[in-house]
């Protein structure tokens, strides 16, 4: 902004470059690393990649990880957008009471409020206590989706409201006023314009699920070793390896891949049918 | 006449039950029953093999206030010190790093600003081991940074800036950086300059412009960005486990160290108590804050 | 109320509709109202009067607690909007923000079923009848407010409802843009010879554009009738006062035609019964300079300008009367005008007794 004047904006710069290079300095060390020449294989090295894509255990996390994300995610944008629809269509504008008006957004903002330590914590009691009287939910793959729903719905429902209650409150009346029923409104009208915060909801989702550790670590079973917690697991066993940079490169840059088509996508989303604006 | 008046706010009521109702009773079922349990489990006592028996007692509480078979001991007072001075220390740097990033970001384009603000938030999304385990081979004892402070006589040769309380104020503050950046860039892109244009007139030096015409306008930004920084640090897990070692244990991974190794659910349950107990401070105080100051909260449910 | 005239298609009989939110004071109280096939019929009123609630009870979109609608001899009981044939222009024009402009305006063919080349067809006419055929693929975020208000208008018409309801459909246009569209829109409406009723809260929109105005206040409807009726004989203060500006007076009757007010006694031309409140609207008022004033002449006092407001055709003047009250008339600009008045001057008054009319309070 031309406001500020043109030696501090100089100077915010200045300030800026080294904290940009700071947040992708220890990522491009992982990522130099994992091509680090070693006594076998002088100059730039891809054995750490060759030994990760041979090593079943790595694939089997990786495949466990996919799973756990993606349908962890399709059920976490259900229910969230389902959260986020109803509640900004049908909760009264204003006060409810303690029953309707209040208590949904508590209930909503606690998974993303409480520290994952508790969280995850929290889960591996439950469960137990449920596998112990019941035999159910045995610690595996199944508590941590459920776990990662539970994390996740709450950000896709803050996502998906957020466009929701952003629109013209006459849209819905518009489109029943255009003899749509309540079901072609919901084809015609709430899908295709909350399509973009669905999309973005599911991504946020995925990245949500990929990115935790706390959680998943409390609520895995030994037969559920995930990528995160199988770097963790070897980092503790043996420090760092050729093989874990390697893996952790590659994590990065699909989260960064996936970063990337989340932006574009929700901007090109946004451009085509960007909110009009309110009338006064 | 009003029978109508209910039926509809029945029916609407209903719908929002049916739509709403699955996801929320999902949360109730799978997290606020679980944390429930467990806040009970912290009056129970603890079985031999860590896991909670009757008769209900409060000696799980005395454990967590440092009373044990050996007499009183000031390591959990530590801890919990050590876990609010990091977290504090943790959100003063982001803050101090946050404040030139995020007015450099809005003194850009306005179409270029959406980028920048993104690669500022990239490295939030990998994964936290990932994440932590970069720094563990910047800070390790044959990193060249380590080396650095080594012949500087910063640390005694032959250790590293890794395990410590140094490494996990590192850790903790790059983890979090991108917390503190976007609540304080949604405050900052609406900042009303007109009033900065007003205070210019009445304030000639920078500072002093800073303090009283653009720095309250970012406050409400500020306190979320406090919260979503500070309550995370606290309870962090990850960071002090890999980077910290005994000597800088925070309070995670006193936690977790009751439902891993030595498994004592009670005690767990009592220092989560504890835990939460600090978390819900934090949420009051900025809760206050912010209606004092009467920030807007931008699109809350 | 013959059964025959609102069995029409388009007429609208409304009885006893009342519209209470969670249990405070009426929104609507006990309307009664019939509007008639094919014509412009406006609600009139302030906001908050209950004009816009009504209308949404008219589309479908709020069911009243009491009463009954029936539209072209249908009761709407229990229809849903979507089952209605009724089409609605929002005030915020409500344009689907997915759609681009041909698509929005089909929007509502395609939900009743009529096939794709019908459908082209019809709205490839109603796009050129509002001249907005050029816009068929932009997005509406992309068109000016008076292009959305041609969409939103031509998305109601191309399905030749039975009646056009309208949301103060005009409010967030420019004035020059406003007047363009108020016409436009009465063209249409006398062309397709739908019914339209139009909400407004602007008195003078209200007048240029209705056949019949309905003036509502707190719930209520005050006044019904066609514009010339309600603008020269408003039922009461509020009529009077929301339709432009008048000069009124309580009164004491002296005899069956003299009636004594603040300003002194007035020959009245209606028959008087008791004390009321008496009107006259600022046009009606003749002036003249002061040494046309005749001692003694009926209706007729002296006083001085105050106040002029050149208002272009005519000029407002604020006149202090010799009794101390003040009154406001208007003088036309034309070339007949005698002349005109500059602050100060004295002039005489002439309040001619056809033009005073009763009002209630």
């Amino acid at each position: 902004m031309s406001n500020i004047p043109r030696g501090i904006r100089r100077g915010l710069f200045g300030v800026s470059l080294p904290v940009y290079a700071l947040l992708y300095l220890p990522l491009s060390v992982i990522a130099i690393f994992s091509f680090a020449p070693s006594l076998h294989h002088p100059g730039v090295n891809l054995a750490a990649y060759g030994e990760l894509f041979n090593d079943a255990t790595v694939l089997a996390a990786l495949r466990r990880s996919i799973t756990l994300a993606f349908g962890s995610a399709i059920l976490g944008t259900a229910l969230g957008t389902l959260m986020g629809f109803g509640l900004s269509r049908f909760r009264p504008a204003k006060g409810g009471g303690f029953w309707v008006g209040a208590l949904p957004s508590l209930i909503i903002y606690t998974p993303i409020i409480m520290p994952s330590l508790v969280f995850g914590i929290s889960e591996l009691i439950f469960f137990n206590l449920v596998h112990e009287y019941t035999g159910l939910l045995s610690a595996g793959l199944l508590t941590m989706g459920i776990a990662h729903v539970t994390f996740q719905s709450p950000y896709v429902a803050l996502v998906v409201y957020a466009r929701l209650t952003g629109l013209d409150p006459n849209l819905f009346e518009a489109s029943h006023d255009l003899y749509a029923n309540p079901i072609k409104s919901f084809l015609y009208l709430t899908i295709p314009v909350v399509r973009p915060a669905l999309i973005g909801g599911f991504l946020l989702a995925i990245t949500l699920s990929i990115d935790d550790f706390t959680i998943s670590f409390f609520t895995a079973g030994p037969g559920s070793v995930t990528l995160p917690i199988y770097i963790y697991s070897a980092i503790a066993r043996k420090g760092s390896s050729p093989e874990i940079n390697a893996l952790g490169s590659l994590m990065i840059a699909t989260v960064i891949g996936v970063a990337l088509l989340y932006y574009f996508v929700t901007r090109r989303q946004q451009q085509r049918s960007r909110q009009i604006p309110a009338v006064a | 006449m009003s029978t109508m008046v209910q039926s509809e706010a029945r029916s609407r009521a209903w719908r929002l039950w049916l739509t709403s109702g699955p996801g929320l009773f999902w949360i109730i079922l799978f997290l606020l029953l679980p944390s429930g349990i467990m806040l009970g489990i912290a009056f129970f006592t603890n079985s031999d093999f860590g896991s909670p028996v009757l008769p209900l007692s409060l000696s799980s509480f005395s454990q967590v206030a440092g009373f044990g078979i050996l007499g009183w001991t000031s390591a959990n007072f530590t801890v919990l010190i050590r876990s609010l001075l990091q977290a504090g220390i943790a959100t003063t740097m982001t803050i101090l790093l946050a404040y030139p990033l995020v007015f450099f970001i809005v003194s850009r384009p306005a179409n270029l600003r959406p980028v920048l603000l993104l690669f500022a938030i990239v490295p939030s999304w990998t994964n936290q081991v990932v994440r932590t385990y970069a720094w563990m081979q910047l800070l390790n004892p044959f990193a060249p940074v380590s080396h650095l402070a080594q012949s500087l006589g910063l640390i005694p040769p032959h250790l590293g800036l890794m395990p410590g309380n140094f490494a996990v104020f590192i850790g903790l503050t790059y983890n979090y950086l991108p917390y503190m950046v976007v609540p304080l860039y949604a405050a900052v892109e609406k900042l009303d300059w007109t009033l900065v244009e007003a205070g210019r007139d009445l304030y000639a030096s920078g500072p002093k412009l800073f303090f009283n015409a653009v720095f309250p306008q970012t406050v409400p930004g500020l306190l979320s960005g406090i919260i979503l920084v500070g309550i995370p640090a606290f309870g962090d897990y990850v960071v002090p486990q890999l980077l910290g070692g005994d000597k800088a244990m925070m309070l995670g991974s006193l936690i977790a160290s009751q439902f891993t190794f030595s498994p004592d659910w009670p005690y767990g349950a009592a220092l989560t108590i504890i835990m939460l107990v600090f978390t819900c401070i934090g949420l009051v105080v900025f809760r206050r804050l912010t209606q004092r100051l009467g920030g807007g909260e931008g699109a809350m449910l | 109320m013959s059964a025959s005239v609102s069995a029409k298609r388009g007429a609208i009989s409304l009885t006893g509709i009342t519209r209470i939110f969670a249990g405070t004071i009426p929104a609507v109280d006990h309307i009664d109202l019939e509007i008639q096939a094919g014509e412009f019929f406006t609600l009139l009123g302030p906001s908050g009067c209950g004009k816009t609630t009504l209308l949404r009870m008219i589309a479908g979109f709020e069911a009243p607690d009491e009463g009954r609608i029936v539209i072209s001899g249908r009761e709407m009981q229990g229809v849903p909007a979507h089952k209605r044939a009724v089409n609605t222009v929002f005030q915020s024009y409500a344009l689907f923000p997915h759609l681009n402009v041909e698509q929005n305006i089909g929007f509502g063919l395609k939900m009743q079923g009529v096939k794709a080349a019908e459908r082209k067809k019809r709205v490839d006419a109603i796009m050129d009848m509002m001249q907005i055929g050029q816009f068929a693929t932009r997005s509406a975020a992309q068109l000016s407010g008076g292009q959305r208000q041609r969409v939103a208008l031509a998305r109601a018409l191309v399905n030749e409802p039975e009646v056009v309801l309208l949301d103060e459909p005009l409010s967030a246009l420019d004035a020059k843009l406003r007047a363009e569209l108020q016409i436009e829109l009465l063209r249409m409406q006398k062309r397709l010879g739908m019914t339209f009723v139009f909400v407004t809260h602007d008195q003078h929109e209200a007048l240029v554009m209705s056949d019949r105005i309905a003036v509502m206040s707190k719930g209520r409807i005050q006044q019904v009738g066609p514009v010339l009726d309600v603008y020269e004989k408003p039922k009461n203060v509020f009529v009077a006062e929301f339709l432009g500006l008048s000069n009124i007076w309580a009164f004491e009757p002296v005899s069956a035609h003299e009636a004594r007010t603040a300003i002194g006694v007035l020959n009245i031309g209606e028959n008087l019964t008791g004390p009321g409140m008496a009107m006259i609207r600022p046009e009606k008022i003749w002036l003249y300079s002061d040494n046309a004033f005749e001692a003694g002449r009926p209706n007729m006092f002296l006083g001085k300008i105050c106040e002029a407001i050149y208002m272009g055709a005519s000029t407002q003047y604020r006149i202090e009367l010799q009794c101390g009250q003040f009154l406001t008339a208007y003088d036309t600009n034309n070339q007949a005008a005698e002349r005109s008045w500059r602050p100060g001057e004295a002039v005489a008054v002439e309040l001619k007794p056809e033009n005073i009319m009763l009002v209630e309070a």
